[in-house]
C-alpha cells in the first residue's frame, strides 16, 4: 500500500550530470507515496530521516482568481481567518500550542492557490495533523464579526507595509489591472483593495469556507522524519470523516482564450511614488505554468538578467551605464503567466532611453538564437537552483503540493527538470518572438513624486 | 503563483546594520495574556471524531556537530563539516574584519573592498568571471558585515574543482581594475541614495548612529553613507585589502559532500600561493561604551507615509557574554515568535500592524536589543506606548512558566533547522570563526541555551530588555505623529534626524 520509497540520494542524482553541457540521463524524483481518502482528499507522504524534523503542507485549490465581484482580497483575508479558532482550538491556540511544542507555521495565497504549512520537531506531527483537521472540519461556521474585523485590520496593514509604504510597491497593485482586462480572474491584485476588504462580511466568510475549504479541494503533504503506516492511519482517523460536497468547479477564465494574450496594443501608465530612481516595468501575458514555452521563458529570464554576463545587465548596467539594476522573470500561473522586465534608471537618465535599450535587447532575443555557451550557462544555473530547492523538508512538501495542484500528480520533478534540459536556443527565440511582442504589452513607469509629466 | 502574502510578517528584518553576531535570535513564545487553554474534550453528546488534543513528546536531543579543524601550509584555518546526503557543497571564507575596521569618516570601506573582489580576479575580467561561475551553475558572492568579511560559494559537488579555483582567484587575486571601480562606486552611491527612501533601512541607519555615535565602530552603516562613500577611492580599497585579507586571518568553512582529502587537495592547488604579509594583522579599535543610551526620541520625517516605522534600541550582550545565548532564548517570548508578547499585543489584539517583534544582535564588541514594528500612522503613539510597556513588564516581572517551556522548545528546533541547508550552516559557522569563537561553539551554546532556568532567563530579561533609556526612532509623517508621541508618558522631547543619521533642525 505504501508503495515506493526512494533513498533521498535518489532525489538529486540529476545534478551530477550538470557540467558544461553534458546532460545526464539520470532521473530525479522526490520520494513520496500518494493516497486518496474516501472524501476525495489527496494525501502525499514523503519520508526522509536526515534530520528530526517534519513538515506539513495543506494546499487548497482556491486563490484570488476565485473571488466574487467586489470581494477582491478575500481569499487572502480568508487565509488569515484560518487561524482564528474553533471550539477545540480557540482563537490564538493554533499558534500557541504549536509554538509551545517547538513548531511554527505560516501560509500564503496566490492568484491560484492557498497554502498552509507547519514545521517542527518530529514529535510534533500528531498535533500538526490534529490542528489542520480541526480547522478544516469546523472553522467556517464559527466565524464572527470580531474575528473578521481583527484580521481585516492586520491585512490592511499588510497592504500598507508591503505595498504602499515600500518603494515601487504600488506596481504590484496596478500591474494586474493593466495587464488583464476587466472580468479576467487575474485582473485584480491578490491582496485586494481597502474598499473591498472593508466590505467583507461574516456571511461571505462562511460561504467561502463552505465552497472552497472542502477535503476534495485539498491536498495534504507530510515530509520529513516520520513512519508512513502510522501516519497514514492517523491522517485517516482525523480527516476521512470530514464530509465533502465534492470538489467545487474551478471557474477558470470564462470568456478569455487559453494560450493567447488578451493584450492587443501597448498599454502605458505612469505612477508617482516615494522613490529615488525612476523605473520602467514591461509586462506581457505568457503561457501558463508547465505550458509550452513556460520553461523557455524561465531560461530567457535568466539570459536577460541572471548575473553580470546576462544580456540586459551587460548592456544597460555594465556597458551603457544607464541602469542601476535589471530584472526579467517569468511569473508562472495556472491560467497563464506573465513575463516582467523591470529596469531601474540611473540618476538623470530619461526612461525613453531605458526603454529603447531594453527594446534593442528584446529584439535581439526575438530574432537570433542565444549562443550555445549562454544556453549551457542558464541551464546550469536553473538546474542547480532546482536541485537546491529540494534541500529542506518544508520546500519539498511545498513543491510536491505545487505539482499536485498544477498537473494533478506530485510525481513531476523529473519532467519539470526535463523542460529545461530539452530547451533549445531556437526554441527560446521562437517563444520570445511569439509572446514578447513589442506592440502588445504593458509599459508602466514609476517616477519620484512630483515628477509625473 | 509568485506573490505570496504571508500571514506572519517576517519577524523583523535587521534592526541594526547587518550584524554578524553569533546569536541573532529573531525567533520565537507566549504572551502578555496567553490564550486560555481550551477544554481538551469539548462537552458533546457524540464522540469527537478528532479525539483529545494529542500530547507531544519532548523532541529528541540534538547536539550541533562540531566541524573538523585543521590548518593549511600557508596558515589558513579550515573548518570542515561533512554532509554526504546531497551532492552539494557550501563554502564560506571568513575574515574577522568588517565595518568596525573602517577608518573614521570612511564608513563602508570594508564593504566596498569586499564588493570589488568578484569584479575581475586572476586571469578573468568582471564579465568573464561572472560567466565562468554561472557556467558551473555555482553562486559566489563577497560581502562584509560589522565584524566580518567573507566570500561564499555554493556549488554541486561535481563542479567543486573548477569552482574552487574561481573562489581562490576572488579571495587571493582580485584585480581592482579602475574601470570596474568607477562603475561599482557609482552603483554604490545610487543605492545609498535609494536607501533614504526605505523606511526600515532608514530606521536602522538612524538607530545605529544614535546608539553608538556616528563616529564609533558600530555607529555607521556597513555600506557607509553618501558622505563617507564620496571619500573612498580605489587606492584606499587596495590598501585595505592588502592589510586585512590575509591567510593567517582567514577561516575557510566547508559544509557538504566533500572529504578532508578532497578539500586538502583543492586547497593545496588553489590557495597555496596566498601568503600573509610580514608583520601582524591590524587590530580593531576598541569601542567606547555606547553613548547613545540616554533615553531619546528621534523622528525622521517621511511625509504622507501611511505607516510609521518604529524602532526601539538599547545595548545588549556582546557575543562573548555567556548571557548572549540566554538573551537570544528570552527574546523568543518578547518578540521573536508569532505568539510573542509584542506580536500578540500590537497585531492580534489591536490590529495596528502586520507584525511586531524584537531581536538580539550580538557583535564582537557590542550588542543590541531592538524592537520594531511598522504601524498604521494613526496608531503610532499607542504602539510606541505598548511596546515600551510590554518590554518593561517583561523585564521587571520575567517570563511566565509557559514562556520558559516554550522558549526551550522553540530554541531547540531552531538549532536543528539551522543545520538543514548546507549554505546556511556554512554561513553560521563562518560567523563563528570570524568572531573568534571555537569550532565547538554551537554545541556549547545549544547546551547553555537549552539548560537555562527561569531564574537565568528572568535575570537576563531584567538586565537586557528593560526599555528605560532606550532610543525610540520613528520614521513617519512628522506632522501626524508628533502630537501622538507627545501623549506617551515618559518620552523625552523629540530630536530630528535626516535619513543618513545626521541631526537636523525641526522642519
Amino acid at each position: 500500500m505504501l508503495g515506493k520509497r526512494f533513498a533521498l540520494q535518489g532525489v538529486l542524482v540529476a545534478a551530477l550530470g550538470l557540467v558544461t553541457g553534458t546532460a545526464s540521463a539520470d532521473g530525479i524524483s522526490i520520494p513520496h507515496a500518494v493516497h486518496k481518502l474516501k472524501n476525495g482528499m489527496t494525501v502525499i507522504l514523503s519520508e526522509d530521516h536526515s534530520l528530526p524534523l517534519v513538515a506539513v503542507n495543506v494546499s487548497y485549490n482556491v486563490g484570488s482568481r476565485f473571488e466574487a465581484n467586489k470581494r477582491t482580497g478575500f481569499a487572502h483575508l480568508f487565509e488569515h481567518l484560518m487561524f482564528m479558532g474553533t471550539k477545540r482550538a480557540p482563537t490564538g491556540a493554533f499558534d500557541q500550542w504549536m509554538e509551545a511544542t517547538g513548531g511554527s507555521n505560516n501560509a500564503w495565497t496566490s492568484e491560484d492557490r492557498t497554502d498552509y504549512f507547519d514545521v517542527g520537531p518530529k514529535t510534533i506531527l500528531p498535533l500538526l495533523l490534529w490542528l489542520e483537521a480541526d480547522r478544516l472540519r469546523d472553522l467556517g461556521p464559527l466565524m464572527t464579526k470580531k474575528k473578521v474585523d481583527a484580521q481585516r485590520e492586520v491585512v490592511r496593514n499588510e497592504r500598507r507595509q508591503t505595498g504602499e509604504n515600500t518603494p515601487y510597491g504600488k506596481v504590484e497593485f496596478r500591474l494586474p489591472e493593466l495587464l488583464y482586462p476587466e472580468g479576467h480572474p487575474y485582473h485584480h491584485p491578490v491582496i485586494g483593495s481597502h474598499e473591498d476588504l472593508e466590505a467583507a462580511t461574516v456571511e461571505d466568510v462562511k460561504e467561502f469556507f463552505a465552497t472552497w475549504y472542502d477535503p476534495a479541494n485539498a491536498s495534504l503533504v507530510v515530509a520529513g522524519d516520520f513512519g508512513q503506516a502510522e501516519t497514514l492511519d492517523r491522517i485517516k482517523s482525523y480527516f476521512e470523516s470530514i464530509p465533502s460536497r465534492g470538489a467545487p468547479k474551478d471557474p477558470k477564465a470564462p470568456g478569455f482564450p487559453e494560450g493567447a494574450s488578451t493584450l492587443k496594443s501597448v498599454v502605458r501608465e505612469t505612477l508617482e511614488d516615494e522613490v529615488e530612481l525612476p523605473k520602467v516595468i514591461m509586462a506581457w501575458q505568457t503561457p501558463k505554468h508547465f505550458g509550452p514555452g513556460d520553461g523557455e521563458l524561465d531560461l530567457l529570464g535568466n539570459v536577460l538578467s541572471g548575473g553580470k554576463a546576462s544580456r540586459l545587465y551587460k548592456a544597460l548596467v555594465y556597458e551603457q551605464k544607464i541602469a542601476q539594476s535589471v530584472e526579467a522573470v517569468q511569473q508562472s500561473g495556472t491560467l497563464g503567466s506573465r513575463f516582467v522586465v523591470g529596469v531601474l534608471a540611473r540618476p538623470g537618465v530619461p526612461l525613453e532611453r531605458i526603454e529603447k535599450a531594453i527594446d534593442a535587447e528584446l529584439q535581439r532575443v526575438r530574432t537570433k538564437p542565444v549562443s550555445a555557451e549562454e544556453l549551457t550557462r542558464v541551464k546550469n544555473v536553473v538546474e542547480t537552483d532546482f536541485v537546491a530547492r529540494l534541500e529542506g523538508v518544508q520546500q519539498r512538501a511545498s513543491i510536491l503540493n505545487m505539482y499536485q495542484a498544477e498537473v494533478g500528480t506530485p510525481d513531476y520533478a523529473e519532467r519539470d527538470l526535463e523542460r529545461y534540459r530539452k530547451a533549445t536556443a531556437d526554441g527560446i527565440r521562437a517563444v520570445a518572438e511569439q509572446w514578447l511582442r513589442p506592440d502588445a504589452r504593458v509599459i508602466l513607469r514609476v517616477v519620484p513624486k512630483g515628477k509625473k509629466p | 503563483m509568485t506573490f505570496k502574502y504571508a500571514k506572519h510578517a517576517l519577524l523583523l528584518a535587521t534592526v541594526l546594520s547587518t550584524a554578524c553576531g553569533g546569536e541573532t535570535a529573531e525567533t520565537k513564545p507566549p504572551a502578555v495574556a496567553p490564550p486560555k487553554p481550551a477544554p481538551a474534550t469539548p462537552p458533546a453528546a457524540e464522540a469527537d471524531p478528532l479525539g483529545p488534543r494529542p500530547n507531544v513528546d519532548a523532541p529528541p536531543p540534538f547536539t550541533p556537530p562540531a566541524p573538523t579543524v585543521f590548518r593549511t601550509a600557508n596558515g589558513m584555518t579550515v573548518w570542515l563539516l561533512e554532509r554526504h546526503a546531497l551532492p552539494m557543497v557550501a563554502i564560506d571564507v571568513a575574515l574577522p574584519i568588517g565595518s568596525t575596521s573602517d577608518p573614521a569618516g570612511e564608513g563602508g570601506l570594508a564593504w566596498a573592498t569586499a564588493s570589488m573582489l568578484d569584479e575581475g580576479a586572476g586571469s578573468r575580467g568582471a564579465l568573464d568571471l561572472a560567466r565562468a561561475i554561472d557556467q558551473l551553475g555555482a553562486t559566489l558572492g563577497a560581502t562584509a558585515g560589522t565584524d566580518r568579511s567573507g566570500v561564499s560559494l555554493f556549488v554541486l559537488k561535481r563542479n567543486l574543482g573548477p569552482a574552487f579555483d574561481l573562489l581562490a582567484d576572488v579571495v587571493t587575486r582580485p584585480r581592482f581594475d579602475a574601470t570596474e571601480w568607477k562603475r561599482v562606486h557609482e552603483l554604490w552611491t545610487n543605492d545609498l541614495k535609494s536607501r533614504t527612501r526605505e523606511p526600515r533601512a532608514v530606521a536602522s541607519v538612524v538607530a545605529s548612529a544614535a546608539l553608538y555615535g556616528a563616529d564609533q565602530p558600530y555607529g555607521h552603516p556597513v555600506s557607509g553613507t553618501l558622505a563617507s562613500a564620496a571619500k573612498i577611492d580605489l587606492a584606499r580599497v587596495k590598501r585595505f585589502y592588502q592589510a586585512n585579507w590575509r591567510p593567517d586571518q582567514a577561516t575557510l568553512v566547508a559544509v557538504g559532500d566533500v572529504t578532508r582529502a578532497e578539500l586538502t587537495a583543492a586547497l593545496d592547488k588553489a590557495f597555496a600561493g596566498w601568503k600573509a604579509p610580514a608583520g601582524p594583522a591590524a587590530k580593531v579599535a576598541p569601542l567606547a561604551e555606547p553613548k547613545g543610551a540616554r533615553g531619546r526620541l528621534i523622528v525622521v520625517d517621511r511625509a504622507d507615509a501611511p505607516q510609521s516605522q518604529i524602532t526601539i534600541v538599547r545595548p545588549g550582550p556582546t557575543v562573548a557574554d555567556p548571557d548572549a545565548v540566554v538573551a537570544g532564548r528570552a527574546n523568543i517570548a518578547l518578540g521573536g515568535s508569532f505568539t510573542s508578547r509584542l506580536n500578540l499585543d500590537l497585531r492580534e489584539e489591536h490590529g495596528w500592524t502586520y507584525g511586531a517583534g524584537s531581536r538580539v544582535s550580538t557583535m564582537r564588541q557590542a550588542g543590541t536589543i531592538g524592537l520594531s514594528s511598522a504601524v498604521h500612522t494613526e496608531n503610532t503613539g499607542d504602539a510606541v506606548k505598548a511596546m515600551l510597556n510590554d518590554a518593561e513588564v517583561y523585564a521587571t516581572k520575567g517570563l511566565t512558566p509557559a514562556e520558559v517551556d516554550l522558549t526551550r522548545m522553540m530554541a531547540r528546533v531552531d538549532v536543528v533547522q539551522a543545520y538543514e541547508h548546507v549554505a546556511s550552516t556554512a554561513t553560521l559557522l563562518g560567523n563563528d570563526a570570524a568572531l573568534g569563537l571555537p569550532a565547538t561553539y554551537e554545541a556549547e551554546a545549544a547546551l547553555r541555551r537549552d539548560s537555562a532556568t527561569k531564574a537565568d532567563l528572568d535575570r537576563v530579561a531584567q538586565r537586557y530588555f528593560h526599555p528605560k533609556d532606550a532610543i525610540v526612532v520613528i520614521v513617519g509623517p512628522q506632522a501626524k505623529v508628533l502630537s501622538q508621541l507627545a501623549q506617551v508618558e515618559g518620552l523625552p522631547k523629540p530630536e530630528f534626524f535626516d535619513a543618513e543619521g545626521n541631526p537636523r533642525a525641526a522642519k
